[in-house]
């Protein structure tokens, strides 16, 4: 964390204190807001679509003469895209998504983003992940910050968050609290050859306690971790069954995956999966298409499962993307970086419906939409009214938050 | 200029070039190294043994040239990226020049491109070609062969670049990721950059210039104005000053240590400026100056996938093949010629994670496993050539294998576990049988060998 951050959260202890009469109704507050927090066992689930995800094909202002203007061959076709409002509509691929959203089970965020956009997808990736425009950002991620606050678990193997992505996402980076990524640490497991005096002799040695140079002390701890998540993971499996069938993708098999775990009944609150390719520089069309075909289907998928787990009031999935895509089509047939986007919620206990205003297509930002809901508002929301946790500890200020949960 | 932390290390009586310096100079110049080759460095003493590490290409690289001439066509036309990743892991297991194969590596983590979006193994394998040629020297004469690239082309989308309808990618990327780095341009500057950089395209395998398509007219670069091609831009932004610094900075960080302090940041740019950003004279005096041999050096970095791997295959004399290697590199999170994205791999932490570090573990304990028994072609780890079977005592073996991977650094504490599990048998101690059966004795010590290379102490690189 830098300075001021730091100075923050001191400092807010301080002033507590100091407030005299108001102190034991704010301690009520506390009190409640801790026992809150203390029973909120809801689960969020994030899916990032990495490349910058086009928001103007996806949630699709269909009544705009300048949409169809600026998009000439990218442009969906009034006829084939699935209305969710008078003026805006889903591309033709997300039908699953949009069955959901005649449930009431997905809201749909129009113009998110955030000031002063930057178009560099790490740049525009870290302040998603950290929630922090600051030139300097923390470290750590807003889901981190939220593990980290959760009050100690007397149960040493808690998982409270699992990454189902390549490598830990900065999102998911905590001062204090390890999350693991679970991927292949079942071949780990099965690896272990019966060799029982070796197989606890290496253990020991790869967790040792006691000084160590800044980076043997960094693997000690991540072989810790291995360890514990190793010893946790190994009966969640045997505990899902389920007939339901996922797109044989990557993003259909994380979502599989966390429906498996939350089978397990292992306390993981927050779980991370990301689907890659949503770059399109060139070539949108099909390339779009066939991702937002993914996305929807494995959305629904996981709905469906957990559903017939039972689970399905426990869970919210957010989806959002780094930046949205130029208005103006390039000549490649596909789009480059660009600012405001659409973010989506889904879940059993959401408030369905559009949220949000659909930017303006002729007041542009350096040929880009104008964001008009700060990211944070849609985070603001899920850490207060979904997890159960104080939003301006976790985001550095206030933000307004949404309504949608 | 005032130097401080690239003054000279001069070994002395009191601070000996010894192994420990020899291992750690062979480790992060190449793959890591036998304990023939650090007594042999240490032998030839620092300024020479710095010296071999930039020899010139010769014999060896021209059998390299023949055999793969003779098998290439088959890699080029299989068009399988797997074989092309195991071919390079050979390379990288079996070169004498790992320094140039250790610098195609960091290049190509730099001017990252993915096979993924490349498709085409030809144009791959020739890029890793020119950063394997052009690593070592002018880094404005790597980054232009790099602008005229056909992988790269392909992989920034370098094709749809076109005066009617500029693609900017590439010319973001150069700036933000391979050049000056984010802060030191304008956004106006991509558009122009872009624009200098039109017609820049490939026809087949080979760089091909479409003067049709390409943007002739004046251009405003970085406050200058000028008829710019993208030579041009290559030309201003290798002057530019934060190149320097923003490159010299990713060399520390690959080759001396993970968080370099900005004062030494700022030394090494300013060396690397004076040496007209040449690569190979600015690492000629980091592999001889006192900061590298530093405790924040020494032992500061966590081996990336191919550091541990390959490492342990050159330290042990490992036989296995390339393409198993290619596999646990991919597990560990780094595939050869598919960086996860334009931006490299992060290294250092970002390598460890619960599953990359289990497939670590894994791999660690595969090793000693490998025993090719009477198939010569087995994958095969040749423990007797480090501990000699005749050798019954458990300290001496332990301490034989502290100083094939440690250089004799291993706690006492360490120490005493190894030699406990050594002579300890499910009913207690065995330490007749330890003796007197060395079939069970090289069983142990095999196990022990994957114990050790298991160790956090052993990827503190």
């Amino acid at each position: 964390m830098n300075a001021s951050r730091r100075e923050f959260l001191g400092m807010a202890g301080l002033s507590f204190v100091s407030l005299g009469a108001f102190g034991p109704r704010l301690f009520a507050q506390a009190a409640e807001e801790s026992a809150a927090a203390a029973n909120n066992d809801h689960v969020l689930v994030v899916i990032e679509l990495s490349g910058g995800n086009d928001g103007l094909n996806t949630v699709i202002p269909f009544e705009e003469d300048l949409y169809y203007k600026n998009r000439r061959t990218l442009g969906i076709p009034k006829v084939n895209v699935h209305k969710i409002s008078d003026g805006v509509g889903l591309h033709p691929a997300l039908e699953p998504l949009a069955e959901l959203y005649k449930e009431g089970r997905v809201a749909v965020v129009q113009g998110v983003g955030y000031p002063d956009p930057d178009r560099s997808h790490f740049r525009s990736m870290e302040i998603w992940q950290t929630a922090s425009t600051e030139k300097l950002p923390p470290a750590d991620g807003w889901l981190g910050r939220f593990i980290d606050q959760l009050p100690p678990n007397p149960d040493d193997g808690a998982l409270p968050g699992l990454a189902f992505t390549g490598s830990l996402p900065q999102a998911c980076q905590a001062a204090r609290a390890v999350i693991p990524v679970v991927g292949e640490l079942e071949a780990f497991a099965a690896a272990e050859q019966p060799a029982q005096r070796e197989i606890a002799l290496r253990r020991k040695l790869s967790t040792r306690a006691g000084a160590a140079k800044g980076s043997v002390q960094f693997l000690r701890n991540q072989a810790a971790s291995v360890y514990r998540t190793v010893d946790r993971l190994k009966g969640a499996a045997e505990k899902y069954k389920s007939m339901v069938e996922y797109p044989g993708t990557p993003l259909g098999g994380q979502l599989k995956h966390a429906a498996q775990i939350l089978a397990g009944g292992l306390g993981v609150r927050v779980m991370y999966t990301s689907q890659d390719g949503y770059d399109t520089h060139s070539g949108q069309a099909d390339a779009h298409a066939g991702l937002l075909g993914d996305l929807s289907g494995s959305i629904a998928a996981f709905d469906k499962d957990l559903r017939g787990l039972g689970l399905a009031d426990k869970v919210a999935t957010v989806v959002f993307s780094e930046f949205g895509r130029r208005v103006d089509e390039n000549a490649s047939a596909g789009t480059d970086h660009g600012a405001a986007s659409c973010l989506f919620v889904a879940g059993a206990k959401i408030k369905g419906g559009l949220f949000g205003r659909y930017p303006r297509l002729d007041k542009l930002g350096e040929g880009d939409l104008v964001f008009n809901t700060d990211f944070r508002s849609a985070y603001a929301d899920l850490l207060q009214n979904w997890l159960g946790c104080p939003a301006q500890k976790i985001l550095g200020s206030e933000f307004p938050a949404l309504k949608l949960v | 200029m005032a130097r401080k932390f690239f003054e000279p290390f001069i070994p002395d009586a009191g601070d000996p070039f010894d192994a420990r310096k020899a291992a750690h100079l062979l480790r992060r110049s190449g793959f890591g190294a036998n304990s023939a080759q650090v007594a042999a460095a240490v032998g030839k003493g620092l300024e020479e043994a710095v010296d071999d590490l930039f020899a010139d290409a010769d014999d060896e690289d021209r059998e390299f040239e023949r055999t793969f001439n003779a098998i290439g066509g088959t890699l080029v036309n299989a068009g399988d990226p797997g074989v092309c990743q195991a071919w390079w892991a050979y390379r990288m297991l079996t070169t004498r020049h790992a320094l140039r194969e250790k610098l195609a590596l960091f290049w190509h983590g730099h001017f990252a491109t993915s096979v993924n979006k490349v498709e085409d193994t030809q144009l791959m394998l020739r890029q890793i070609e020119t950063l394997r040629r052009l690593g070592p020297g002018s880094f404005r004469e790597l980054a232009l062969a790099v602008a005229r690239d056909p992988a790269m082309i392909v992989w920034l989308d370098g094709q749809s670049n076109v005066k009617e309808h500029p693609n900017e990618n590439f010319a973001r990327e150069l700036m933000e990721l391979f050049t000056c780095g984010i802060g030191n341009y304008s956004e106006q500057d991509v558009l122009e950059a872009a624009r200098a950089f039109t017609g820049w395209h490939r026809s087949g395998a080979d760089f091909s210039f479409n003067a049709a398509v390409h943007d002739f007219g004046v251009k405003k670069f970085l406050g200058r104005r000028g008829k710019f091609d993208g030579g041009d831009v290559i030309d201003l932004l290798t002057a530019h000053p934060a190149t320097p610094r923003f490159i010299a900075r990713k060399l520390l960080r690959y080759f001396a240590a993970p968080n370099p302090p900005n004062d030494v940041v700022s030394e090494a740019a300013e060396l690397y400026d004076r040496t007209q950003l040449n690569t190979r004279l600015f690492l000629r005096e980091l592999f001889q100056s006192q900061y590298f041999f530093s405790p924040e050096c020494y032992r500061s970095r966590i081996a990336s996938p191919a550091e541990f791997v390959v490492g342990i295959a050159r330290t042990l004399g490992v036989r296995q093949p390339a393409t198993d290697l290619v596999g646990h590199l991919s597990a560990m999170g780094q595939q050869l010629l598919a960086p996860p994205n334009v931006k490299g791999w992060d290294g250092e932490e970002k390598w460890i994670n619960s599953t990359t570090l289990a497939a670590r573990l894994t791999y660690a304990r595969s090793i000693p496993e490998m025993n090719a028994g009477e198939n010569k072609f087995n994958p095969h780890c040749p423990v007797e050539e480090f501990v000699p079977a005749d050798d019954k005592s458990a300290a001496s073996i332990v301490e034989k294998l502290a100083q094939v991977l440690f250089q004799g650094e291993l706690s006492s504490e360490n120490r005493e576990e190894f030699e406990t599990f050594l002579i300890m048998g499910d009913e207690g101690p065995m330490l007749e049988a330890f003796r007197e059966d060395e079939g069970l004795r090289m069983t142990k010590v095999r196990q022990l060998v994957g114990i050790m290379l298991a160790l956090p102490e052993y990827q503190a690189y």
